[in-house]
């Protein structure tokens, strides 16, 4: 991982750990909804916060596509070099 | 009874947790999705086995399902075209009386095309996924109802949502697309579940200052908002500035059916293209004739109007004055937010108990997850309707 990507990665997992109820080790591979217990509703402010961060819209079809904590980190970095 | 859900093979396997839900919401009592009205006494009363019950969540806006005139108009339909067009729109479907209802709606809205189609749910198929085609963007309200969904779901176009009623967030994320395609900002005028307006007004300036077009699904304002009840865009001023407006025949005007109409003509090209209007037959000959007998009702009668409105707000004291405030300001959808689903359930259960029947609406079809019991008005509920509204959820043992 270069820098940038790493320093986002992290941005991200902080992100992530505020809205998760539940205290675990966050990796590369940790699931959002289900390790994570992020569910629908959370997981659209979580969204919507991302994309303030990052002034980036994700695609509804994109949205649903998210399973790991990486996919997430995928879909930002190729939003943000569109 | 299910024996298959078991099976995790099974086509039936995905639907085990919500089974499971379903029997836990039965248990309570009785099911408030699988209600059934034995008799309908009045648009405003019902026979449930042996109670009758006033109903308070029918979306029955303007009470016209046994105005004599509308069910006048339903008759002789019948009886002049027959029970139904047994076809589609563009083959054989097309009846004098639907390209009748299609220019009193073009006269009503001032509106330069109009498309009648068989649902208010098939038109926002029918007019989203046609307009918004590979290459575009569809903008949509985070809080749109389920067939706007559906429709982007059918469109090849990108679809982003804008956080609900901000034309601020609509007007960040329209910046950020690139200069390609067309832009389709969708909203609605009266949103469902919480029955709160939208800013129309300023969605329009910033989506065409953005070179997007703004599409505003009326399917629960129409009637109840804006001069001669042409809905939230009429009521703040810009029915000319939008262009597109959808809505239901299935609310205010006591039908079924669905419509879209614009102030741009080329409208009118989606009707050889849009496959959820091409593939499904039309309203049948009664249902026309309900929506246009309606239609002339709605536009020219406003004491319909005044009454849902005197009720709204008395029926908005009354459960203020119980401790009971509606999350949205006064209008004819009222929505009051319950700590859990737990608890709503057994309220709406209640609420029947008193006689009174109510929407009781759950995660996944609310905004933020919230457990409502909604309301919908009616302008046939009469001050004494509202009375006893009132006092039926004043009997709740978590009112004030
Ligand atoms: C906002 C909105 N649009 C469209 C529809 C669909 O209307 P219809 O019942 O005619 O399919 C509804 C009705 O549930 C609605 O609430």
């Amino acid at each position: 991982m270069t820098t940038d990507s790493t320093e986002m990665y992290n941005q991200i997992s902080g992100i992530l750990q505020a809205h998760s109820k539940v205290d675990i080790q966050i990796t590369p591979q940790t699931l959002i909804a289900t390790d994570l217990a992020i569910d629908s509703v959370e997981m659209f402010d979580l969204v919507m916060e991302i994309e303030e961060q990052y002034d980036i819209s994700f695609p509804l079809e994109e949205a649903s596509d998210i399973d790991t904590v990486q996919s997430l980190v995928d879909i930002i970095e190729r939003l943000i070099n569109v | 009874m299910f024996d298959t859900l078991g099976d995790k093979n099974s086509v039936f396997a995905k639907f085990q947790k919500l089974a499971e839900r379903a029997k836990a919401v039965e248990a309570t009592g009785r099911s408030p999705f699988g209600m059934r009205f034995d008799d309908m006494l009045s648009q405003t009363r019902a026979r449930v086995g042996n109670a009758e019950i006033l109903l308070a969540g029918t979306n029955n806006y303007m009470g016209l399902t046994f105005n004599p005139d509308v069910m006048a108009a339903a008759k002789a339909a019948i009886d002049a075209h027959g029970t139904a067009t047994t076809g589609s729109r563009l083959a054989n479907g097309t009846y004098s009386d639907h390209l009748d209802l299609e220019d009193e709606l073009k006269d009503y809205f001032n509106a330069a095309s109009a498309i009648v189609c068989t649902t208010g749910y098939q038109a926002n198929l029918a007019a989203i996924s046609a307009l918004a085609g590979r290459g575009d963007h569809l903008l949509i309200d985070a809080d749109s109802h389920a067939c706007i969904y559906d429709a982007c779901r059918l469109s090849d176009a990108t679809t982003i949502r804008f956080r609900h009623n901000s034309p601020a967030d609509l007007e960040k994320r329209l910046s950020r697309l690139p200069v390609d395609g067309a832009r389709l900002v969708v909203i609605e005028g009266l949103y469902s579940m919480l029955g709160d307006v939208a800013p129309v007004a300023e969605f329009v300036e910033v989506a065409h200052a953005h070179g997007a077009m703004l599409f505003v699904d009326e399917a629960h304002s129409v009637g109840g908002y804006g001069e001669k009840g042409r809905g939230v865009s009429q009521a703040q001023g810009v029915l000319d500035k939008v262009d597109f407006i959808s809505g239901t025949f299935s609310k205010s005007f006591a039908s079924i059916g669905g419509f879209c109409v614009s102030r741009h003509e080329a409208l009118e090209l989606i009707r050889l293209v849009s496959r959820p209007y091409l593939f499904t037959a039309s309203g049948s000959p009664a249902n026309v004739a309900t929506a246009r007998a309606a239609l002339a009702l709605i536009a020219s009668d406003s004491t319909l109007a005044k009454s849902l409105w005197d009720r709204v707000h008395q029926l908005y004291t009354g459960l203020v004055d119980a401790g009971l405030t509606p999350v949205s300001p006064p209008g004819p959808i009222m929505a009051i937010s319950r700590p859990d689903e737990h608890q709503a359930l057994a309220e709406w259960n209640m609420l029947m108990n008193a006689g009174v029947y109510v929407n009781l609406a759950i995660p996944p079809a609310t905004p933020q997850a919230q457990s409502l019991l909604r309301l919908s008005l009616s302008a046939a509920h009469t001050e004494d309707d509202i009375n006893q509204i009132i006092a039926a959820f004043r009997s709740l043992p978590q009112a004030g």
